[in-house]
């Protein structure tokens, strides 16, 4: 598996059926949490943002642990393909981090009045987004790619080190300057009517972003190795 | 401590006291960014004496950033990396040499040019303290990052290694400022300076065995 | 104890392109070996594949009959000279000598005495002032610091004139004489005795 071409054609065989499950349960999951759950006493309409909100976190910080884990396998065994999927799984991360940050502000406007807040859960999640920007921004000034890799392996490795140390520090920070705790993402009691259609969500966004994964993939190894054999021979074939 | 690694600090630190600019320039950046605070918020001494520790704190992050780039690139250039890892002595300790003098040179010339704005800012006289001590242990462990983040942008620009370390070096900001603050309101600053030295003590082995391995990365 | 080289099959890629494949060699006490090659052709890379300081694609690089032990290579007293000089502009001459490695205390005799060697008087001078000629002999002042088993020296003869390119190829013999080797790349080929390879 650890070989690109290998990869490819495991990949080839797998990636339309992904595709077509991510589709699927992210079209369920939004439906049912968009459309068909229930609105919420108190915020009425606004908190089926939630439903985006809440994978988005989740897997902005999820794709940072994976990237490291990654890392980790690329500095030890110097795996090729655990070097690309860090930099395939980067933009991903840092789309969803996005996404947490704009759903965020568009929940915060009509609830609280404003498009932003300085609570620990956007500022920690602003910051992740800079570490994001460092990686993406570190692998795109290197020339050689495989160095490029195991560069921001290493970085992904002292991120994932760090940022708990970041959360709690942050944490720590707005109770020290807010003593009045009002999280945007929190939902103390939820219903399971509220409860289970964020639980599909969170698994389709693990499979919208599986599946991103792999078209980046596919894309970053016919990319790097565009000079060899297999990989005119594939073009070859598809002509 | 071996005759040769004896050797690269007093050849660090001639070459660095022999070029001035090395020690001058944070310096002089720091009191600069320091001074602009005043002119852009007004003179008002309640104000800027409240903001001190802020203010102080993030010029010297600042500062610290801005003479990252040189630890490694010269020895880089020509050569003498190199015979860092051919030789015997383990890698990670030459690297932390040189984190060493690079405080020396950057980091305690600091704490004179924050003592100087900690006046000009009307910081509280109960804080002062707090803040050298803060300092102290907040700017080596910001050399320390500076190195980790000098190794990975190696030849490359130095606001890219200043965009890897910034996000990293936001719990010592946070935990400078708090010493600092809190002193200046009487409470007990102690937990925050152990937090600090804790991570100073997990950072030496740590960052520096990482920089070793972000420095062989030039060397496949 | 000699540092007996050996090198089997050794090949080396770099970005696509075969560097140099199958290389055979050994380096035994007195003997020099010469690697030659044009600009870029992987002289350079060759010699930093032999230190450690670069991977090589395969084949086999013993130490004394231990296998391709980077380990084994690191205790022994080797000599390491770059395309890059390692000499710190802002250092004079003296305290460039001063600053080598040796594995015995260096006295301020041993360092007048290489520096006479090769024709530098004023020691306090600082190197950023020196012409290349002159920072050259700087780094074969090195040479005699210690006693070096083997000399692994990158292009010495470029950029020197011919009174230097003697003073080297006397050194070279004295060395040999006295058991070291001394492994050096170039351009073309020089007049000192030694086993030659092309790249």
């Amino acid at each position: 598996m650890g070989s690109p071409p290998l990869f490819f054609n495991w990949s080839s065989k797998i990636v339309t059926w992904l595709g077509i499950s991510a589709f699927s349960f992210l079209l369920l999951g939004l439906y049912w949490g968009l459309i068909l759950a229930p609105p919420d006493y108190k915020q009425g309409d606004v908190f089926r943002i939630l439903y985006i909100h809440v994978p988005s976190a989740i897997m902005g910080e999820s794709i940072f642990i994976f990237m490291a884990f990654c890392g980790f396998i690329n500095v030890i065994w110097r795996a090729k393909i655990s070097g690309m999927m860090i930099k395939s799984a980067a933009p991903i991360g840092m789309s969803f981090v996005l996404l947490t940050l704009l759903t965020g502000s568009i929940w915060g406007k009509p609830t609280w009045g404003t498009w932003w807040v300085w609570d620990a859960r956007l500022t920690s999640t602003l910051i992740l987004f800079f570490i994001y920007m460092a990686l993406i921004g570190l692998h795109s000034t290197i020339d050689d790619k495989t160095k490029a890799d195991r560069a921001v392996s290493i970085l992904a490795i002292v991120g994932v080190a760090i940022i708990p140390v970041i959360k709690k520090s942050v944490d720590w920070w707005q109770t020290l300057h807010q003593p009045s705790t009002f999280t945007l993402t929190s939902a103390p009691s939820m219903s399971a009517e509220m409860y289970q259609p964020l639980l599909l969500c969170v698994i389709a966004f693990y499979i919208v972003f599986a599946y991103l994964l792999t078209l980046n993939l596919r894309n970053e190894v016919i990319e790097r190795e565009k000079s060899k054999n297999w990989v005119k021979i594939l073009l070859e074939r598809s002509k | 401590m071996t005759n040769w690694i004896n050797l690269i600090l007093r050849k660090d630190l001639l070459i660095a006291f022999r070029r001035s600019s090395t020690y001058i320039t944070p310096l002089i950046f720091f009191l600069i960014v320091i001074t602009f605070f005043p002119l852009a918020l007004g003179p008002n001494q309640n104000l800027l004496s409240s903001l001190a520790p802020g203010i102080i704190w993030i010029a010297a992050l600042l500062a610290s950033l801005l003479s990252m780039e040189t630890i490694f690139s010269d020895d880089y250039r020509d050569g003498t990396l190199d015979s860092f890892f051919i030789s015997l002595e383990p890698t990670f300790l030459l690297v932390l040499m040189k984190v060493a003098i690079h405080w020396l040179i950057t980091g305690l010339p600091l704490l004179i040019a924050a003592s100087l704005a900690s006046l000009i800012l009307y910081l509280p006289f109960e804080s002062f303290l707090p803040l050298l001590l803060s300092l102290v242990l907040g700017t080596s462990f910001m050399s320390l990052l500076g190195s980790l983040g000098a190794s990975l942008s190696l030849g490359k620009s130095a606001i890219l290694s200043a965009i890897i370390v910034l996000p990293f070096s936001i719990p010592t900001l946070l935990m400078g400022t708090a010493v600092v603050t809190s002193a200046a309101l009487g409470q007990d600053y102690n937990g925050f300076l152990m937090i600090m030295g804790a991570m100073l003590a997990i950072g030496i082995p740590v960052i520096s065995l990482l920089t070793v391995e972000a420095l062989q990365l030039n060397y496949e | 104890m000699f540092p007996n080289l050996k090198v089997e099959n050794l090949s080396c890629v770099r970005s696509e392109t075969t560097l140099f494949e199958n290389l055979n060699f050994e380096v035994l006490p007195g003997q020099n070996l010469e690697i030659i090659g044009s600009n870029g052709s992987g002289k350079t890379t060759l010699l930093r594949v032999i230190l450690g300081l670069a991977k090589q694609e395969s084949g086999k690089l013993s130490w004394l009959n231990s296998d391709n032990n980077y380990e084994t290579f690191r205790t022994f007293n080797c000599f390491y000279q770059g395309h890059n000089l390692a000499i710190k502009n802002l250092l004079t001459v003296y305290e460039n000598l001063y600053m080598t490695k040796v594995s015995s205390k260096l006295t301020d005799e041993k360092i007048m005495l290489s520096l006479n060697r090769v024709g530098l008087t004023r020691s306090n001078e600082f190197a950023g002032n020196l012409s290349v000629g002159q920072r050259k002999r700087i780094s074969i002042a090195r040479w005699l610091l210690d006693d070096y088993k083997i000399y692994f020296i990158d292009e010495p003869f470029s950029a020197l004139d011919n009174e230097a390119t003697s003073l080297i190829e006397n050194l070279i013999e004295e060395l040999n004489d006295k058991g070291s080797s001394f492994v050096i790349t170039g351009h073309r080929p020089s007049n000192i005795v030694a086993n030659r390879i092309d790249i």
